[in-house]
């Protein structure tokens, strides 16, 4: 057992109101320089839809993760004589109009026309060309179902629906659509880090984030194509990647990720979870419909104490040991098993984690006139909107079942809720729905508490850095103690 | 007094004329010799007859001694200066003004004017020149000649083979190096063998000379090449214009062909996703 600490993360989609705070509030600290105009290190997209870059989640066309060939891992868009033969040109680019053109407009000209008929506009000008652009698509195009016979129809994860399934997706009165934020994974298995030619993307050993080093890294773009889920970007400006860095600077002060902090609907989830790194390999070759389970054991109990006892031999400091066993995360993925990794089939094993959206329907239209489909508030999740087809296919590497459990869940602890503050339930009914989903009033009641009665401090368990220790191999913390002000970081030319 | 052959050198730069001075008497004999059959043999002879330059048997008596040392050094600017001996001397090449040889000194011209004078008295001068026979060339010698032009047979002191700089009319498309110029009509422009074996013997361009003084042709490749060279020049006609088109032809057929093969290697290659989705989407020809 190699136990290790990682920092995960949970969405709640089913509190996710698509309003886009963390994406303005990532870019703003991150992304608002010149190079990274079209970086979105957090994006929100609208399911189904197609997302960022466009149809992100077909591999077929992207060539992004690993696949299983003759019982070994290995990755889709590269390998070691695939870096050299395609050393001039990597097939497997995506394109800018994948991503999109960026834009701002030009607000001089509200000021500068001149006189005519008309009002003047602010055009929109290319941030690439400088020059004025018919805009064709944009970081969240198909946001709220917009474009929705192109995008919408053509997300991924309307594969293996029926024809009356999808007719039912996007028939007027009966759309339905809910959101998905996406940052970067931090995956246990991270194709982006195996694919770069340089060695210039690292996963750090004190909390899994993954780092891209600006230092080392030579413009390959190896990890763009490698990247299942597209989260590492080229800078034209720098020459160099970047990728979400999951605001280490923040975690390393005790605060939440800035798209943690900013989340109106506060979905997000942020927690240490101990794993077996000697188990990667196998878990991340088990067959597709197994992914899921085989994940959740990676994942170690963190008051087991056999995991505390190896957890401290490999180093682990107790206060993130401490820290692992209130981690929110631990309870949503491993405890409760409501919250699953996004398209695990990839295998490179996320770690960040979704809880299903609830999508019950209320009403339906039936003559022209709107008719109540459901007497009850909470009805059976099968009649959902969202086939569980396309939750399987997104969240649970096809697996419906761990959908399904997931889902009923939720149901059983909003029905149990109902009985205690309504009483339009039977405390037997929601005794009933309880055990049907494999749940005690217990964790019932506290699943319902840290969905919707959650502080700051019970969403984001941030476990104490100890940078000082992780830094302690390559430099001495303690160097400039007792010297003069701040020294210097490179020393000046002049003098001695 | 090897050292003062090198005159690049910096460390020579520094106790040149002391050195000169010093060694001079008793090396100079040896060394001027040595310096005039790699810098003056491809030009001139001493009493084996006119090649680009003139005899230079008796050339002592030609002109006075201050003369001919301010001519060795710098050629061009005598004649520049509009010295009437000069200019009969460029008239009577042809319009061909002697280069300035590098390494030249006023010590050193002195010494290469003893040396002429030694070897004008003499009857037969080791600087006679190549004697060459006037026998029409077999079939034989000229397809030997094609073959040391093109390197399929490596030049004995391992110099490089004439075609890494040279083209001539009968290698066809692809042509020879384009570095040195075209040797189609080489023979005609020296004039005849005599003065192509000189140059053979010892290329005298700052490009050849440093290149064939440490790997000399061979007197037995020379006559080959001669041969070779007579033969592509009675072939009459200009150069290798036909031949630069066919060039620039192959060039553009093999890129469409690369173009071709790069296609194949990537068909797979990622193509816009994007783009293709409103196209087959919207089942319009534009987005």
């Amino acid at each position: 057992m190699n136990v290790r600490s990682q920092i995960s993360m949970v969405f709640h989609l089913d509190k996710c109101i698509g309003c886009h705070t963390c994406s303005i509030a990532c870019k703003n600290i991150w992304t608002d320089r010149k190079g990274a105009e079209y970086m979105w290190w957090n994006n929100v997209e609208t399911k189904p839809g197609t997302g960022f870059p466009t149809a992100w989640e077909d591999q077929e066309k992207y060539n992004g993760g690993w696949v299983v060939e003759d019982g070994e891992l290995k990755l889709r868009s590269t390998s070691k004589a695939k870096t050299v033969f395609n050393i001039f040109h990597h097939p497997n680019m995506p394109t800018m109009d994948d991503y999109y053109e960026p834009w701002t407009y030009d607000y001089q000209h509200l000021f500068n026309a001149p006189e005519g008929p008309d009002q003047p506009t602010a055009v929109p000008i290319s941030m690439v060309t400088g020059e004025l652009i018919n805009i064709k698509s944009g970081p969240n195009w198909d946001d709220d179902l917009g474009g929705s016979p192109i995008y919408a129809e053509n997300d991924p994860n309307l594969d293996g629906l029926t024809d009356q399934q999808r007719q039912q997706l996007f028939a007027v009165e009966r759309l339905v659509l809910f959101y998905f934020p996406r940052i970067c994974n931090h995956c246990l298995n991270p194709s982006c880090v195996a694919s770069c030619p340089s060695g210039a993307l690292y996963k750090r050993g004190e909390d899994g984030i993954v780092l891209l080093d600006q230092n080392r890294c030579r413009a390959w773009r190896a990890c763009v194509a490698a990247c299942p889920y597209k989260k590492t970007f080229f800078n034209w400006s720098t020459g160099k990647s970047e990728k979400c860095i999951l605001c280490y600077p923040r975690l390393e002060t005790g605060q939440a990720p800035a798209c943690f902090h900013s989340c109106v609907g506060r979905i997000r989830y942020l927690g240490v979870l101990l794993y077996d790194a000697s188990r990667i390999e196998e878990v991340a070759k088990s067959p597709v419909e197994d992914l899921v389970e085989a994940q959740r054991s990676l994942i170690l109990d963190p008051n087991d104490p056999d995991v505390i006892a190896a957890a401290r031999a490999n180093g682990i400091h107790d206060s993130v040991i401490e820290s692992a066993q209130r981690s929110p995360v631990y309870k949503f993925v491993k405890e409760w098993k409501i919250a699953l990794p996004p398209h695990i089939e990839f295998r490179t094993l996320p770690m960040l984690f979704y809880v299903p959206p609830m999508a019950p329907v209320m009403a339906g239209k039936e003559n022209g006139a709107v008719k109540n489909v459901s007497e009850d508030l909470f009805h059976d999740i099968e009649e959902a909107r969202v086939p569980m087809r396309f939750l399987a296919n997104l969240l649970g590497g096809g697996n419906e079942g761990k959908v399904r459990y997931a889902l009923r869940k939720q149901k059983a602890v909003r029905w149990y809720r109902r009985a205690l503050t309504v009483g339009d339930v039977t405390d037997a009914q929601a005794a009933e729905m309880l055990a049907q989903a494999d749940c005690t009033p217990e964790e019932a009641e506290a699943i319902y508490r840290l969905t919707s009665l959650c502080t700051f401090d019970d969403r984001f368990v941030i476990p104490p850095m100890h940078r000082e220790e992780a830094i302690e191999m390559m430099e001495d913390p303690l160097e400039h103690k007792q010297n003069t002000g701040f020294g210097f970081l490179t020393g000046p030319r002049r003098g001695l | 007094m090897r050292l003062s052959l090198q005159p690049g050198r910096s460390w020579t730069r520094t106790l040149p004329g002391l050195c000169l001075l010093v060694l001079a008497p008793t090396l100079m004999g040896q060394e001027a010799a040595d310096f005039f059959r790699q810098n003056c043999t491809s030009c001139h002879t001493i009493g084996g007859g006119r090649l680009t330059g003139p005899d230079l048997k008796g050339v002592a008596q030609r002109a006075d001694r201050d003369w001919f040392v301010r001519f060795l050094v710098n050629p061009q600017a005598v004649v520049d200066r509009g010295d009437p001996y000069a200019q009969k001397i460029v008239q009577e090449a042809r319009g061909v003004v002697m280069p300035t040889i590098s390494g030249m000194t006023p010590a050193r011209a002195e010494a290469l004017l003893d040396l002429i004078d030694a070897e004008s008295k003499l009857d037969k001068s080791q600087f006679m020149g190549v004697q060459i026979t006037d026998r029409p060339f077999t079939a034989a010698e000229i397809q030997a000649g094609r073959q040391i032009f093109r390197g399929e047979h490596a030049l004995k002191n391992k110099g490089p083979a004439c075609i890494s700089c040279h083209t001539a009319r009968d290698l066809g498309g692809l042509s020879g190096g384009q570095l040195g110029p075209d040797l189609t009509r080489a023979f005609e422009r020296l004039e005849g063998r005599k003065t192509l074996a000189a140059w053979l013997s010892a290329p005298a361009t700052p490009t050849m000379a440093p290149i064939f003084k440490k790997h000399p042709l061979d007197s037995e490749e020379i006559l080959p090449l001669i041969a070779y060279l007579e033969n592509q020049a009675a072939g009459g006609g200009e150069d290798m214009s036909s031949g630069k088109l066919t060039f620039l032809l192959i060039g553009l057929g093999g890129a469409g062909l690369m173009l071709v093969l790069f296609d194949l290697a990537w068909r797979t290659r990622f193509r816009s996703v994007r783009k293709q989705l409103v196209l087959s989407s919207t089942g319009r020809g534009e987005e």
